[in-house]
């Protein structure tokens, strides 16, 4: 069956992919998906976010991930769904003045999560992306447990499209685990994160999204440039959000 | 000195009210199981910051009991005290009950239970969860070997009952491992964690043992000698020492560096620390042990009774303080700095009491542990009609 | 649970059987043999589709689309390999309603998938 699609579809499919292939990062969608995309090995999707641009009450990444991926919310704080949230922090000194920013899944290059899962529902794409295949979590939550930075969430109600959701994301059923995915859907069609869009179109213009493999991308030179930091790189974890100004 | 094996009858009133008992719990269990299948986790009081709740407590607690029920056949088997031999059927045979109790409700605890078989399927061998389906699977086998060979082919018990007595030290290692390995919970991450479970698992094994059949055997009017009660009592004295010093020696590495003092203060002060020094500490250990070494109680079958109930007790709240504290404690994502303002309430301690839906669901595998028990003694040939001591053979210490 | 498809699945299947729910000629034998080109005879009564062809044959999608479907969905998910015209997002692009086309046939053979609790299909 393998055998039969790849005859059929190999050669668009290589005409497309080769478009897409090129490194860094399309900001305009092409106007209809490609017969065929697939993952670049080797590439290494990281996020740089600018803390002191971040201002205290801009919300727009949380909320572009909340109609991008039809991330539900219960009315019930302790089981709200939060792929992105934002976390306002000041050092314990009271020094200086508290500094907001936004917490999402780090796509760790050893990610607990993916060595604890019994289904290995959660996996490690070619292109470094840490996802949950909702076809086979079985809701156990050790991801849960083994997440150092709150990223997962069970859904515990039922949860239905939302009036004016995304039809193209699916909604995770009750019963399964679901994080940020760093919007693979349009990663692969050759966008940016929902979050990242948002962020330098309405919001404070502090993220910056790209291959990290690739030395001629903006994240690959920034990151080298300006001094970074991920969230407890004690863990050993190999987060890949990394924060300026922190 | 082996008397026959009989089952017991098991047609009084008392026996079937039991079994009732049982079956109804059992029965509101799988409703409440049902009922979290059609109307998903919302209707418990888990969250998404205690995502294993009150069932994990109770699962977690009958497996570690479950291999903690070997100590008997272990102590005649692999450690030649010939007088407990009497008592290897009825060791396996309870492993196995409890086992299955205990796997229950971790199943029907998934969030998807009609997935539960993926994990056969779609192996991750660097899950602990993956190591300990293959360490109940044949944990399960060894316990029904071992039962067979000691009706049939008392040749292999012995080779049997050994592994067996070598897989459940790995079983509960294991079990604890599940905690042990996560790097990302303070309270957990600790390679002493599985050795822990391991203490408790013979502390609480041997109490349960103890209580099932000092019951058993009054009930049914047959005889048992107290000084195989003593003997146990005397095992039972050894094992809470080994978790006393499991735990004073965690306590000690903790606090002596200043990373966990944080943590570990909040353990033994915050609000969970009234299970760490009422559950853990004063019913899992102090308690059992003052009631054991007095004379008075230490020397009467009762006073067994009572301190190992509490010691069963101690096990239930030793998982549910490493389960619940361990999730409520908050993460320090921003070492250095303190969290003023999160929608996820990071930085915040959770809080978790069960609802009545966790409770159903918890106590129905008790009840399957307790209706696969009874349903045994009646009808199959696990427990002596008269347990004596061999000739010649006395407790060696009485206090 | 997974028990109880097996059973779903046999239940459904006595219903069409016995009780004549599958309309006048009811007949499961019917599916695999129906005349082409929107096939009514004894089938279910199915949505024509838009275009002039499916991703693949008919006979070979009838019998096979499940397993496309859920091989597809490991290649893609896990994989990243996207297939626009493979997609189970594309299907509705042409059968346009799931419940005169899709639902239709599971309901006449008696089979429940899952996944519409999570995929949009109108
Ligand atoms: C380009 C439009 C198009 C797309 C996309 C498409 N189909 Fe079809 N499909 C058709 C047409 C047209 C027919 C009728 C074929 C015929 O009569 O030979 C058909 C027939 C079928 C049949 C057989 C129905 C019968 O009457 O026996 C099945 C099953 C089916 N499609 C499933 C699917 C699935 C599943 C998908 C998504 C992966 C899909 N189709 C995508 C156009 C499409
Ligand atoms: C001609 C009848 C027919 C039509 C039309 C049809 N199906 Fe099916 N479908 C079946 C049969 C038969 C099965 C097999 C059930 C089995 O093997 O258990 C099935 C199974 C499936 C399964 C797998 C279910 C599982 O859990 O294993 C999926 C997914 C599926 N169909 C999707 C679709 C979609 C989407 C459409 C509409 C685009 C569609 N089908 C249209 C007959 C049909
Ligand atoms: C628990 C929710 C859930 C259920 C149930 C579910 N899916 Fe999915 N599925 C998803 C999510 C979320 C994605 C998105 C993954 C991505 O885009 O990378 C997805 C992606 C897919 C894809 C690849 C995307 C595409 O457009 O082709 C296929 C194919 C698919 N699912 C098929 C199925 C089939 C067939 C079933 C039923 C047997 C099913 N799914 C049941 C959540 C679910």
């Amino acid at each position: 069956m393998t055998m039969d699609r790849r005859t059929v579809l190999g050669l668009g499919g290589a005409v497309a992919a080769g478009s897409l292939l090129a490194p860094g990062v399309y900001l305009v969608a092409a106007p209809k998906p490609p017969a065929r995309t697939e993952v670049k090995a080797g590439r290494r999707w990281a996020m740089l976010i600018d803390v002191n641009r971040c201002s205290p009450d801009c919300r727009a990444c949380t909320q572009a991930c909340r109609t991008e991926n039809n991330v539900p919310l219960f009315g019930d704080p302790e089981r709200d769904i939060h792929w992105i949230r934002k976390v306002e922090i000041r050092d314990k000194s009271h020094k200086r003045p508290s500094i907001t920013l936004p917490v999402l899944c780090n796509h760790c290059e050893h990610p607990p999560c993916k060595h604890v899962c019994p289904t290995a529902a959660t996996f490690q794409r070619q292109d470094g992306l840490v996802l949950v295949d909702m076809h086979r979590c079985i809701g156990c939550r050790y991801c849960i447990i083994a997440c150092p930075y709150k990223a997962r969430s069970l859904v515990y109600h039922e949860t239905h499209l939302p009036e004016g959701g995304n039809p193209k994301v699916p909604i995770r059923g009750k019963g399964v685990v679901e994080k940020c995915t760093f919007c693979v859907h349009r990663l692969d069609a050759g966008e940016e994160p929902a979050c990242v869009e948002a962020c330098n179109r309405d919001g404070d213009k502090g993220m910056i999204f790209g291959d990290l493999n690739d030395p001629e991308s903006t994240i690959a030179k920034r990151v080298l440039e300006a001094k970074t930091t991920t969230i407890r790189p004690d863990l050993g974890l190999g987060p890949q959000v990394y924060y300026k100004g922190l | 000195m082996n008397s026959d094996f009989t089952a017991i009858e098991g047609r009084s009133p008392g026996y079937w009210q039991l079994v009732v008992v049982l079956g109804v719990v059992l029965a509101i269990g799988m409703g409440a199981f049902l009922a979290v299948e059609f109307l998903g986790h919302g209707i418990t009081n888990m969250t998404n910051r205690v995502v294993w709740g009150l069932p994990h407590v109770f699962a977690i607690s009958l497996l570690v009991m479950a291999s903690g029920a070997l100590n008997l056949g272990s102590m005649s088997t692999v450690f030649a005290a010939k007088q407990y031999k009497q008592f290897g059927r009825f060791s396996a045979y309870l492993a196995i009950a409890l086992l299955s109790g205990g796997l229950m409700v971790l199943m029907l605890d998934l969030g998807r239970p009609d997935r539960m078989l993926l994990p056969m399927l779609h192996m991750n061998f660097s899950s602990m969860f993956t190591w300990n389906v293959f360490l109940y699977s044949g944990f399960f086998a060894l316990c029904f070997l071992y039962l067979w060979s000691m009706f049939e082919y008392h040749q292999f018990t012995k080779v049997v009952g050994s592994a067996a007595f070598g897989w459940r030290l790995i079983l509960t290692t294991g079990t604890g491992s599940i905690f042990g390995v996560v790097q990302a919970r303070d309270v957990f991450h600790s390679a002493i964690t599985g050795p822990t479970f391991v203490a408790f698992s013979l502390s609480s094994g041997t109490a349960l043992s103890a209580i099932l059949l000092i019951l058993t055997y009054r009930h049914t009017h047959r005889e048992l000698d107290k000084r195989l009660v003593f003997g146990l009592r005397n095992a039972l004295i050894f094992f809470t020492l080994l978790v006393l010093y499991m735990l004073v020696v965690e306590k000690f590495t903790k606090f002596y560096s200043p990373a966990f003092f944080e943590v570990e203060s909040w353990l033994l002060t915050g609000p969970y620390a009234w299970l760490y020094w009422g559950g853990v500490v004063f019913a899992g250990a102090v308690f059992p042990l003052a009631v054991l070494f007095l004379p008075k109680s230490g020397n009467s079958v009762d006073g067994v009774l009572l301190a190992s109930a509490s010691s069963v007790l101690g096990v239930f709240c030793f998982v549910g303080h490493v389960l619940i504290a361990g999730q409520s404690y908050p993460f320090d994502m921003f070492p250095g700095y303190e969290i003023v303002n999160s929608v996820f309430q990071d930085g915040v301690a959770a809080s978790y009491s069960p609802g009545a839906v966790e409770i159903s669901l918890g106590l129905g595998g008790v009840a399957l542990s307790g209706l696969i028990y009874l349903l045994g003694i009646k009808f199959f040939r696990l427990l002596p009609e008269k347990a004596v001591v061999p000739k010649g053979w006395e407790v060696p210490w009485n206090p | 649970m997974a028990w109880f498809r097996p059973v779903v699945v046999a239940m459904a299947l006595l219903a069409v059987l016995f009780g004549g729910a599958g309309g006048p000629e009811a007949g499961a034998s019917s599916l695999g043999s129906g005349p082409p080109g929107g096939g009514s005879q004894g089938g279910p009564q199915l949505a024509k589709a838009k275009g002039d062809a499916c991703v693949k044959d008919r006979a070979w999608m009838r019998r096979n689309h499940m397993d496309f479907l859920k091989h597809r969905r490991d290649e893609t998910v896990r994989e990243g390999i996207r297939i626009r015209d493979e997609s189970l997002l594309n299907c509705q692009s042409c059968h346009t309603s799931r419940t005169e086309f899709c639902d239709r046939c599971h309901s006449f053979v008696g089979v429940q998938p899952d996944c519409f609790h999570c995929h949009n299909y109108k």
